[in-house]
């Protein structure tokens, strides 16, 4: 069941809420909806169920259009961020209540709700009551109850958000697994950046109700649109330096701290521009002072990070920039050092409206509004 | 922890006292009353201790009295009937017509709900013999005049904006997601309604259909305005007692106490039900 | 609406259709009419009470009596006008004002009063309160019944409690100057409770910093409750006010079956008055014409006690 959306918009009393969104996702793959709370994202997922209705635009599921259709006609499984469990049921037949709609007998739902509630973990609390549950074991029912069905379509709002770390992480691994036996078309909705990049075959960044860009998760980090979505997507987050682009006989250049650093030559048309370049800190590597390209620094201080180890560091002229390589491996003591900045993976932004700058020869993957 | 004085404890305690005694005595007085015979009740001074009597309560049930006019006697128990049959009814009816309208003006926001709902909520406010006057009028010319049916009818003036006021704001302390998921699940609307609304309200519903009773069972105008005399509930035959020729205190009294009976078991029995819909729902006990 | 209908149901197939599952030949009401099907006993009330409402505005431009039906003719606000001159109207207006006034004034005080007593969650105060419930649970009617015959001149315990205080052959609601306070004390003694469980409910739901803080800056109690108690009770007081002066000012039970508004014109308030108009005097006329009086001041105050009363819930359901 594949799911199209077009140019979708809502607005609640004077408040739009969506402005025009436009989705596809093909059959059995994911598709990550990213952004912070207050996008819009929850009412997106909404109108897809058909809990509220759109005031502009369409929604099709395998080519048809949905409008009118009920929320039982659609063949949806949705998990709620709250879960939203039945709190006079108790845990079995919270799961069961898709089999039941679907007028399964009794031991089919038997069989069924065993089943996940087995693969889930959460077979031996089946009889109890929802505020009897951990909110892990809520997590787990309430996707049970989504996944009972068997729908050819997943809405996951944000399921892993009221659930402690270390749960979060055992899911990260477990989920993807799960979804893709099902082989259903999911949108999975998080403000998480490593669960989107984990889950999603394709990302949209939501904000302000409208889709800010589409693309896949390497798309997403390693050209994003605009500034915004370059400092949501990494750890530590990407290095921002104000800088103004040159051009000589040799081509394009900026210079940092006076140490010049060679640009793609596709970057003419910017020549001028107040710009903003974004390199990830990954991408600032501690070299020799004869580095060819070597730009002094000075380190500040150290701190690990999960697999990495981070220096803060600062420019001559006293611009901090981050320096980040993986854990283990040796690095400067605090003091004067010299990074090289790889410039195949800096990013160009406009100063003013943030938006990522293209060299000319790019295939213009991703939307940029 | 605040320190009371002794004197604070002693003025609170006869306060309460005083409180008490008088929001008591009044029906204490009658309980004794009703097992005392004309003459205990006629000495002067009143007697605490009498010798206690059943003859009362017996005359009352049986129907029979000696010494005057039997069919008085008769109409008591048919009133209390008539009381229970009544109220039971309209609740009945009540609760069947206005549980899911209150889940229409709850759930489904359509043009004119707001208004609608003022409207039946201002008239809960409204003399009732506005209504009532023409309606006496009116029922001779459409056959309901002497009917129950017309009294029920007329009594879901009493009942329904009771209902539709209390229970509409227990569907509207459901979580639209619950709702959402079990639609989403693959059931229809109604079903929603059967298998999530009405269970999580339930509580709501009770505490309206109990105040609802109570509210109809002590109605006095209504009844007085319509009723025909057969088909009169306690609260106007128990009047008709105190005005006829020849009566025995003792049986008002033994009558009194049976017509509060039902109300005052209801709310002991239902007490937190009833604090919540007394307090309009403003605040949940 | 049949095309509504169909067309519904085509959409409705084809989605089952396409999404899998057997189509279901249930038949669906279109959403769009839903709610008016589901509330229309509520419309039907409304109507209901809507046609005798407008012929008693009918009536009351009429000079209507059952007793003369060939004199029936419109005479527009005639009735209306002559209230301004009836001494008989003043008295009513009089009477229904003091009773409504004195019976509310009574127990908010006593209420509130009963109220702050019981309000810490203890045993014996939910006991206590609890059975002060009961004298609301009673009909009115029956209450004034009781009253009567504890008020009864000749055997009453009340009339020998008031010799024993040197009150001599007191005739409570059958002397004109005792008629009032006799229905109004079986007013307070039913009534009191309702505004004590109000009360109380609202002294328990406020919150309790800014009492512990005082406690803590050991505030003095009388201070507590001017400046704090109160100002945060008076969505509750008010809108226990409202709907008390309201149901006061129609009373018809209570003064009904004490006296039926005697003596004389002691205690003819509104809907009394209405009822001897319309049942004695069969003057549907000025019966309609005085309810409707009746009915503009309830509508007055009532429209100011629902908003108030929305914007409390709203409050209390915002906070939970």
């Amino acid at each position: 069941m594949s799911l199209e959306l077009t140019n979708l918009s809502k607005s609640f009393k004077h408040d739009t809420v969506l402005d025009g969104v436009s989705l596809q996702v093909p059959e059995g793959k994911t598709l990550v909806l990213f952004g912070p709370s207050g996008a819009g994202k929850t009412v997106l997922l909404r109108l897809i169920a058909g809990v509220i209705e759109p005031d502009n635009g369409q929604i099709k599921i395998s080519g048809i259009d949905v409008d009118g259709a009920e929320p039982e006609d659609r063949n949806i499984g949705m998990a709620f961020q709250n879960f939203a469990l039945f709190p006079h049921m108790d845990a079995h037949a919270n799961i069961a209540a898709p089999l039941t709609a679907q007028r399964k007998d009794q031991s089919a739902i038997q069989s069924g709700v065993q089943a996940l509630a087995k693969l889930l973990k959460i077979d031996h609390v089946l009889g109890h009551k929802p505020k009897e549950l951990s909110n892990g074991q809520k997590q787990r029912t309430a996707l049970a109850r989504a996944l009972a069905g068997k729908p050819k379509i997943l809405l996951l709002d944000d399921p892993l958000r009221n659930v402690d770390a270390k749960l979060r992480f055992e899911m990260r691994l477990e989920l993807p697994r799960l979804l893709s036996d099902q082989n259903a078309t999911v949108i999975y909705v998080t403000q998480d950046y490593k669960e989107a990049m984990a889950f999603g075959d394709e990302i949209a960044v939501i904000n302000d109700g409208i889709v800010q860009q589409i693309g896949t998760p390497e798309d997403i980090y390693l050209t994003p649109a605009n500034v915004e979505i370059a400092r949501l997507f990494g750890d530590p987050v990407i290095n921002f330096l104000d800088v103004t682009l040159q051009k000589d006989a040799t081509g394009v250049f900026v210079l940092i701290s006076d140490k010049r650093i060679d640009l793609d030559a596709n970057y003419s048309h910017a020549i001028g521009n107040e710009c903003t370049l974004g390199i990830r800190p990954e991408s600032v590597l501690f070299v020799n002072q004869d580095h060819e390209n070597a730009v002094p620094v000075t380190v500040e201080a150290e701190t690990p990070l999960n697999e990495k180890t981070v220096n803060l560091c600062l420019t001559a002229r006293g611009r901090e920039i981050m320096a980040s390589r993986p854990a283990g491996t040796d690095g400067p003591e605090n003091g004067p050092a010299f990074v090289n900045i790889e410039a195949a993976n800096a990013v160009i932004f406009d100063k003013q409206t943030g938006v990522r700058i293209e060299s000319e020869q790019s295939t213009g993957e991703g939307n940029v509004t | 922890m605040q320190t009371t004085s002794t004197l604070e404890s002693v003025l609170r305690g006869i306060a309460i006292t005083a409180i008490i005694l008088f929001f008591m005595f009044p029906i204490l007085w009658i309980f004794l009353m009703s097992f005392q015979t004309n003459e205990t009740i006629l000495r002067v001074p009143p007697s605490l201790f009498f010798e206690p009597t059943l003859t009362n309560y017996r005359s009352l049930i049986s129907g029979k009295l000696e010494g005057s006019t039997a069919t008085l006697e008769i109409r008591f128990m048919s009133n209390l009937y008539n009381s229970l049959f009544l109220s039971v009814t309209s609740v009945t009816v009540g609760l069947i017509l206005g549980v899911p309208a209150a889940y229409a003006f709850a759930r489904l926001k359509f043009r004119g709900s707001e208004d609608i709902a003022f409207t039946l909520l201002s008239f809960r406010f409204a003399p009732p013999l506005l209504v009532l006057l023409p309606l006496t009028i009116y029922f001779q010319q459409i056959g309901l005049a002497d009917t129950y049916g017309g009294l029920i009818w007329v009594y879901q003036l009493i009942v329904l904006p009771l209902i539709l006021w209390i229970v509409r704001g227990y569907f509207e302390d459901i979580p639209a997601d619950i709702e959402y998921a079990y639609r989403i699940a693959g059931h229809g609307f109604w079903a929603t309604f059967r298998k999530i609304a009405l269970p999580l309200a339930g509580p709501g519903i009770a505490a309206a259909g109990l105040l609802a009773f109570i509210f109809a069972w002590n109605n006095f105008i209504f009844a007085l305005v319509l009723a025909s005399a057969d088909k009169q509930p306690v609260t106007v035959g128990a009047l008709a007692f105190i005005t006829a020729s020849g009566i025995n205190y003792g049986q008002i009294a033994a009558g009194i106490m049976l017509s509060i009976a039902p109300t005052f078991a209801l709310a002991l029995y239902a007490q937190r039900y009833l604090v919540e819909g007394l307090s309009l729902g403003a605040v949940k006990g | 609406m049949y095309q509504l209908i169909q067309g519904a149901l085509e959409r409705r197939i084809m989605a089952t259709a396409t999404v899998g599952d057997p189509p279901k030949r249930k038949f669906k009401i279109n959403k769009k009419y839903l709610p008016y099907l589901l509330s229309l006993p509520a419309l039907l009330t409304c109507i209901g009470i809507l046609i005798p409402f407008f012929t008693a505005v009918a009536y009351s431009l009429q000079r209507y009596r059952l007793s003369q039906p060939w004199a029936r003719k419109y005479n527009w606000g005639e009735n209306y006008l002559n209230f301004m001159t009836d001494p008989s109207f003043w008295n009513t207006l009089k009477v229904s004002m003091t009773y409504a006034f004195v019976t509310v004034g009574v127990e908010l005080l006593l209420g509130l009063g009963i109220a702050l007593l019981l309000q810490k969650r203890t045993r014996f105060n939910n006991f206590v309160s609890i059975m002060l419930l009961m004298p609301l649970m009673t009909a009115p009617a029956l209450a004034s019944l009781m009253w009567k015959l504890m008020t009864n001149p000749g055997f009453g315990v009340l009339s020998y409690f008031a010799e024993l205080i040197g009150i001599q052959d007191m005739r409570w609601a059958s002397d004109p100057s005792t008629a009032m306070l006799t229905v109004v004390i079986v007013d307070v003694w039913v009534y009191t409770p309702f505004i004590m469980i109000l009360l109380l409910a609202g002294l328990r739901s406020l919150p309790r910093q800014p009492f512990e803080a005082a406690e803590l800056d050991g505030v003095p109690r009388l201070f507590v409750f001017w400046k704090i108690t109160l100002p945060m009770l008076t969505p509750f007081l008010l809108t226990a006010t409202l709907f008390r002066v309201i149901e006061s000012i129609q009373q018809f039970d209570i003064i009904y079956a004490m006296t039926q508004g005697g003596p004389g014109d002691t205690l003819t308030v509104f809907q009394v008055e209405a009822y001897l108009n319309f049942f004695q005097s069969t003057n549907v006329g000025r019966s309609a014409a005085l309810l409707m009086i009746l009915w503009a001041i309830t509508y007055f105050l009532s429209n100011i006690f629902i908003k108030n009363w929305l914007r409390l819930r709203e409050k209390a359901h915002g906070d939970a």
